[in-house]
């Protein structure tokens, strides 16, 4: 019943009410159509066949189905052909990498010991020498030192404190 | 006792909770009702429960399915109407 030329009228869609021809049979639930609805494949259930059938070829164009239709008086909008744009790509941009140096957690430290005690320093002159480099060094490799000692003792006087309390709770009771 | 402009039956209480722990009543105005199939009466799809001042500020799109009839009659009637008018001819 749904060979290739037979008019039909499309019932479910956007094209709902829109006559179609068949150009092409692609299974036994699909087919491809054209005319007055856009070129794509239809189920045969949101189809219903007319009596006519005009005479067209396999996978014929738009143009030539708009031309059989215009003799039955159906007026179709002609579809311009799409111009298929030469794929271009655009050079890709490279990235510029800076060289700073094998990363170190103990260089990360160093470099931000240096600028908080810059700040509170006097003011270094900028282009100095490399005699008075590696003296700044020295200086604060002593200091953390010294302050991981002191803050073990207040952790002890803690612990002594809290259990007199402790005891006069048990006495209340 | 409600006060006299809030007695009325298009009007529904919300209750909601103060953050001072107190609940009020808040009075809010009612959805219309979802639309309807012209030929069969089923509750048709697409288009959404609005007042008609927000309906106003809705793309076209948003109010009902772009296709004949749509907003208008339910897939089923609007698919049978089609096929009476393919078979007169």
């Amino acid at each position: 019943m749904f060979e290739i030329g037979r008019l039909c009228m499309k019932l479910a869609g956007r094209d709902a009410g829109k006559k179609c021809v068949v150009v092409d049979v692609l299974d036994d639930n699909y087919v491809l159509i054209d005319g007055q609805t856009r070129r794509k494949k239809c189920n045969l259930k949101h189809l219903e066949p007319l009596n006519i059938v005009l005479k067209l070829d396999k996978n014929a164009s738009n143009k030539v189905v708009i031309d059989a239709l215009k003799e039955e008086n159906i007026d179709c909008l002609e579809k311009k052909e799409k111009e298929k744009k030469a794929v271009t790509t655009r050079p890709k941009k490279q990235k510029v990498v800076k060289n700073k140096g094998p990363k170190t957690k103990k260089a990360d430290k160093k470099s931000k010991a240096k600028y908080s005690k810059t700040a509170k320093s006097t003011t270094v002159d900028k282009p100095a020498t490399d005699a008075k480099k590696p003296e700044v060094k020295k200086v604060e490799a002593k200091k953390p030192e010294v302050e991981k000692v002191e803050v073990k003792k207040p952790e002890v006087e803690k612990i002594e404190a809290k259990k007199p309390e402790v005891e006069k709770v048990e006495a209340k009771k | 006792m409600v006060s006299p402009k809030h007695r009325s039956g298009s009007k529904r209480k919300v209750f909601v909770k103060t953050p001072g722990g107190k609940t009020t009543t808040h009075y809010r105005k009612r959805k219309p009702s979802s639309a309807k199939c012209g030929s069969c009466g089923a509750v048709l799809k697409g288009v959404p429960r609005e007042l008609p001042s927000k309906m106003k500020n809705l793309p076209k799109t948003a109010k009902r399915p772009q296709r004949p009839f749509g907003g208008v009659l339910c897939t089923k009637c609007m698919r049978s109407k089609f096929k009476t008018v393919a078979r007169a001819k």
